[in-house]
């Protein structure tokens, strides 16, 4: 059987997509903003000693990791609203679901991290009488954030890919463009391949910035 | 009136667990003492100086410096007094430098922070021109030799003006061809008179710089006295046999 590739229509209509990609870059953006400030938090309460702090923290995480994403989405899409009574625009709840998401797996990154800054440091910064807020500041942050920063990349492009699940709730993202796009033309083999392409390209080269910085760290470590 | 010891270490005890490392330990220094500790390892000769340090919790006993109560046991917890603490400096094996900072910002990072001391950068900079090290100021410390790196973390120590300093095992991370410059350093610093206490494997290095030196064995000082007679003529069997021992092993 042959099946000739017609890529006319897609190119025809690759403002749609523009747009598309607009809103799932704004879901990844708002996602990370989230995601790094929240996750943050989330590593210090990890950390604590009261329970209070870390078990709500532990149970957040756990929650996160260990259910699919997909699930995630839709349970905030339909449940929320009618377990909280909480009625916003979907586009809030795809942002609350993918950041709450992406600060589960930031947290343990920035955990890590923190937990990677050699105890030598710490020796040093005694001795040196650096302690409090000193330490924090200019010794343990700087050292943790650079840990950090690979997971930190690698954890916000996926959620960048993570985002196409929205389309399940009726946000208009790319791959919700994708899929309309694909029933209106009956072409859904050429424009799932540039939907895909489109998502490759933006990933590819964070994904390869993230490669060359985690050499050089290696490098300096060393 | 008679001048207090610099240090005074009285009736230490210190354990991990089941593991007794110091049963009772007493030693004292005074201000124009150089002393190197030697001993078996694993007997603690760095757990001495890291609680001189105020690095490590003690099980018993108590550290005076210049005469005041610096360490003690109360209420089942190691009490330390910071301000005591701020008086003594420590270089350690593994250089301990700050990574992510320049050379001139690893030296001036904390009198800056926790003493505001003023024209901080002049008297770094005036520490790294001594130390032959004035060309390296702005460069990071994964760009230096072992050896600078060392020398780097002994003028960090020096900022801060401590009234002692502890160094522990400060060239054993180091290839032999760098062992004399941080050497030469410590050479000078004993000249001008810094109290120190240290702790080396190099028996000709402790032989040259000591004023003392103390064979610390199974948690208490066995014999203490200058080089020529706990080196060349320990007075204790035990230290005795130390000694042998390790020159054997030099030849």
């Amino acid at each position: 059987m042959g099946y000739e590739l017609q890529f006319f229509y897609v190119w025809q209509n690759l403002d749609k997509l523009g747009q598309g990609l607009l809103v799932s870059l704004e879901l990844t953006g708002l996602a990370n903003l989230i995601g790094l400030t929240a996750g943050f938090a989330i590593a210090l309460m990890l950390r604590a000693r009261m329970p209070v702090l870390r078990l709500p923290a532990t149970a957040l995480v756990e929650l996160f990791r260990c259910t699919p994403v997909l699930i995630q989405v839709v349970w905030f899409f339909y449940c929320v609203p009618i377990l909280f009574n909480l009625f916003v625009d979907p586009m809030v709840m795809g942002v609350l679901a993918l950041g709450l998401n992406l600060a589960a797996f930031n947290a343990e990154g920035y955990r890590a991290a923190i937990q990677s800054v050699p105890r030598e440091q710490y020796d040093a910064c005694a001795a040196l009488g650096l302690g409090g807020w000193s330490r924090v500041r200019h010794v343990v942050l700087p050292h943790a954030l650079r840990a950090a920063l690979p997971v930190l990349m690698t954890n916000g492009i996926t959620i960048f890919q993570q985002s196409a699940l929205v389309a399940l709730v009726a946000i208009p993202d790319l791959m919700y463009e994708g899929k309309m796009l694909a029933t209106e033309t009956y072409r859904p083999i050429e424009t799932y391949t540039v939907v895909a392409a489109i998502y490759f390209a933006i990933s590819a080269p964070i994904s390869l910035i993230v490669q060359r910085i985690e050499a050089r760290f290696d490098r300096v470590q060393a | 009136m008679v001048q207090d010891k610099l240090l005074k270490i009285h009736n230490l005890h210190k354990s991990y667990g089941d593991l007794d490392i110091f049963k009772g330990l007493s030693l004292a220094m005074d201000r124009g003492d150089r002393l190197v500790i030697i001993g078996p390892s694993g007997g603690g000769k760095s757990t001495l100086l890291r609680i001189v340090m105020g690095l490590e919790d003690i099980t018993g006993g108590d550290v005076y410096l210049d005469g005041k109560p610096y360490i003690l046991r109360d209420g089942g917890k190691t009490k330390i007094d910071h301000k005591l603490q701020a008086r003594v400096g420590m270089v350690f094996q593994h250089y301990t430098l700050f990574p992510h900072l320049d050379i001139l910002r690893n030296l001036t990072l904390a009198p800056v922070k926790t003493r505001g001391i003023p024209r901080a950068e002049a008297k770094a900079m005036a520490l790294l021109e001594r130390f032959g090290l004035a060309a390296k100021a702005r460069a990071y410390p994964s760009q230096l030799s072992g050896g600078q790196k060392q020398r780097v973390a002994i003028a960090r120590a020096l900022m801060l003006d401590p009234d002692l300093l502890l160094f522990d095992e400060v060239t054993s991370a180091l290839d032999p061809e760098l062992v004399a410059e941080v050497e030469a350093v410590m050479m000078e610093l004993a000249d001008h008179g810094m109290p120190m206490m240290i702790v080396t494997h190099d028996m000709h290095f402790a032989r040259n710089i000591a004023s003392r030196v103390v064979f610390a064995a199974g948690g208490v000082v066995v014999e203490d006295g200058p080089p020529e007679q706990v080196l060349d003529n320990p007075q204790v069997a035990r230290t005795r046999e130390f000694v042998e021992r390790v020159f054997a092993r030099k030849k």
